[in-house]
């Protein structure tokens, strides 16, 4: 299983520098068959991929919560949303609140949207957030 | 262990307790069906400490544990996210006789502060508590600045205080605290899991308390209730989980006027199921009632926001005006529950809500950062003149015009004759052009009620009022510390010295 998804990451490295560079403003959500799924993972709805996230093919869990940095780098992601100064801790991948330690799919959803958590109580706006 | 050899939540456990020695023990054995009937001897883990609830109190615990030579600390945490209330909170930690006080020239003692909390508690807080905490809130600050917390070079004076002995975090948040304390956590070897919800106590035929039921790989409001682990633990299970402000059938079952419409500061797992279960096993409920609502929040922002930090630094020198008739209506520093009660009563004709609008210079706000922030996110309004400020919010102008002016006359002489406010944090500052504002009104911020506790942090018995053997619990889930009306900044002192006050019973014993 770890070989598979091995096999996957020279693909996903181009996602990544994607994701973390350019502000893809528009909506990633998009139909693949019966699933919705990001425009961007789109290799990944061929039916037999679901372990690139979830543990089985099966997808009957939900991923762990560091499933995504098996492709995605948490550094360059940080990076990416850093906040101007004085509002250093407003970074949503690195927080005064939680530090790096938020799960990805407590913000990001890949099946469904969702909305950042930080809009619960602030209201800041991050041009460049995929639901 | 490898990491492909644990499954998906384990592989994320052992993530965060990277660093800790002989995990291996904890992923051992297998699962077994989880009831409290069950023989106590069928265990799925073993650990020298249990703690539940990632917060102060349960980080200092686990850090004052492991500096007493315990060997095997875990830390379970039914949110995805680490720090509970702890991590969202405004970082404000009072604390008497500290380095910035003889710095400030303040004279304070521990008497001292547990006396202006027994005034606030309206003569219901616990003493021997509140003494026990205030004689040991330097040490306790002590211990998050050794583990890298960093705060202002300057004091606070908050509502109901009688001298400043307030901290800040320079994050203006108790993130500036957890943040490090769960590095350091980690650095000592504590495991910590995550999506982790304590369940229920597994009960010995003596009646100790000898271990808990944990559902792991539980999603918080996605349905997945997780899987039951029966998890034995030695030296007993410390109960860290917190209040139940966010608990609205909770809540109100105590006090009917906090329906859901009545917003909240805290985090959505606040819910008290925790609590609930040490009342099953036999703890004493005190206080349940007394829910505090935080005067110093805004109706403009969801939760604790930006203004809550803004508004407490900023009302020793500020004025808060009812919109109707732009007069004062309340001691801008009172205690909470006066403010909240004051703010509560001001209304429209119809009686709906009518926030009151408070005060300041700019001159005198932006000496803390957070006026950046309010401003920038439309949640305050800066105005170059009073004319400006009073159309703005549809308040009489020469009503408030005399207000303001009828003010200054009492920082001039250092005596507020309206409401009798201390006026020794407001000297010199005049409210004056320009002008920042907030509009303020409370929401739900924190339960005094909980489980009894002694001053060694063992739980009451309710049927003999001696300690459940193998029970603890500090922080916002015991109860009956602070009376009806908890001072602010005085929680963090709490939940850090009945946390390390936890760690030494359960060591000793
Ligand atoms: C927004 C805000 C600002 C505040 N500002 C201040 C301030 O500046 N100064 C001050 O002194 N006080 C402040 N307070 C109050 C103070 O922050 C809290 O009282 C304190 O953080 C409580 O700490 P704790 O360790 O008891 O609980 P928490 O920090 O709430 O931690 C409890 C943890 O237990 C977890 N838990 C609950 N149930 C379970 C379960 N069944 N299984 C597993 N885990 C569970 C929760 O998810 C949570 O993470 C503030 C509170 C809020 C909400």
């Amino acid at each position: 299983m770890m070989m598979k998804k091995l096999g996957k990451l020279v693909f996903l490295s181009v996602t990544v520098a994607f994701v973390a560079g350019a502000g893809l403003a528009d909506s990633t959500l998009e139909q693949f068959d019966k699933i919705k799924g990001r425009s961007y993972h789109a290799s990944f709805y061929d039916g037999e991929s679901c372990d690139v996230c979830h543990e089985t093919n099966r997808a009957t869990s939900l991923p762990a919560d560091d499933a995504c940095q098996s492709c995605h780098d948490l550094d360059s992601l940080v990076e990416a949303t850093a906040r101007p100064a004085g509002e250093e801790g407003q970074n949503p991948h690195d927080n005064l609140h939680y530090g790096r330690d938020v799960p990805c799919m407590e913000c990001h959803g890949e099946h469904q949207a969702r909305q950042h958590m930080c809009a619960d109580c602030h209201s800041f706006e991050y041009p460049n957030f995929k639901e | 262990m490898k990491d492909k050899d644990l499954n998906q939540k384990d592989r994320r456990a052992f993530l965060l307790g990277m660093g800790a020695a002989g995990v291996s023990a904890a992923f051992a054995g297998p699962v077994l069906a989880a009831s409290g009937s069950e023989p106590e001897s069928k265990w799925d883990r073993e650990h020298e400490i249990v703690i539940i609830g990632s917060g102060f109190a349960g980080l200092a615990a686990a850090i004052q544990a492991k500096k007493l030579g315990a060997k095997d600390v875990v830390i379970y945490e039914k949110m995805p996210v680490l720090g509970g209330n702890s991590a969202i909170n405004g970082g404000l930690f009072a604390a008497p006789g500290t380095p910035l006080q003889k710095k400030e020239g303040v004279t304070d003692s521990a008497d001292i502060m547990a006396g202006d909390q027994m005034k606030a508690g309206r003569g219901v807080a616990d003493e021997a508590l509140l003494k026990h905490i205030a004689s040991r809130a330097n040490e306790a600050l002590q211990l998050t600045i050794d583990a890298g917390a960093e705060y202002f070079p300057y004091l606070q004076q908050l509502g109901g205080h009688s001298v400043p002995r307030t901290y800040q975090t320079t994050v203006t948040s108790g993130g500036g605290i957890t943040q490090p304390l769960i590095k350091e956590c980690r650095r000592l070897g504590v495991k910590i899991v995550n999506r982790a919800k304590f369940e229920k106590f597994v009960v010995d035929e003596k009646g100790a308390v000898v271990g808990a039921v944990i559902n792991e790989g539980y999603y918080f409001g996605r349905g997945r209730k997780g899987k039951p682990v029966r998890v034995r633990s030695q030296r007993g299970v410390l109960i860290a989980a917190g209040g139940f402000a966010s608990n609205v059938g909770l809540r109100s079952a105590q006090d009917p006027t906090l329906t859901a419409e009545v917003p909240s500061t805290n985090i959505p797992g606040a819910t008290g199921e925790a609590l609930l279960e040490m009342f099953r096993v036999g703890a004493v409920p005190v206080h349940m009632a007394f829910i505090q609502t935080g005067p110093w929040a805004s109706p403009d922002e969801g939760g604790f926001g930006y203004v809550s930090n803004y508004s407490i630094f900023n009302f020793p020198h500020s004025i808060s005006v009812d919109v109707k008739t732009g007069r004062r209506f309340m001691d801008e520093i009172a205690d909470r529950k006066t403010r909240a009660d004051a703010q509560l009563a001001r209304r429209d004709d119809e009686g709906n809500p009518m926030p009151p609008v408070t005060i300041t210079s700019y001159e005198h706000a932006k000496a803390h950062p957070s006026v950046k922030k309010v401003l920038k996110y439309g949640v305050g309004w800066k105005f170059d003149t009073l004319e400006e400020l009073a159309e703005h919010h549809g308040i009489p102008f020469a009503e408030l015009k005399k207000q303001v002016d009828q003010y200054n006359t009492y920082v001039k002489n250092g005596v507020d004759e309206q409401f009798g406010k201390s006026m020794e944090k407001a000297k010199g500052k005049f409210i004056e052009a320009p002008f920042v504002t907030v509009r303020n009104w409370p929401k739900v911020h924190y339960c005094h009620g909980g489980a009894q506790i002694d001053v060694q942090a063992r739980v009451l018995d309710s049927s003999t009022w001696k300690p459940i053997p193998g029970l603890f619990a500090a922080g916002e889930v015991s109860g009956g510390t602070h009376g009806q009306s908890r001072l602010g900044s005085c929680s963090i002192p709490d939940c850090m010295v009945m946390g390390m006050t936890a760690a030494e019973t359960m060591m000793s014993a």
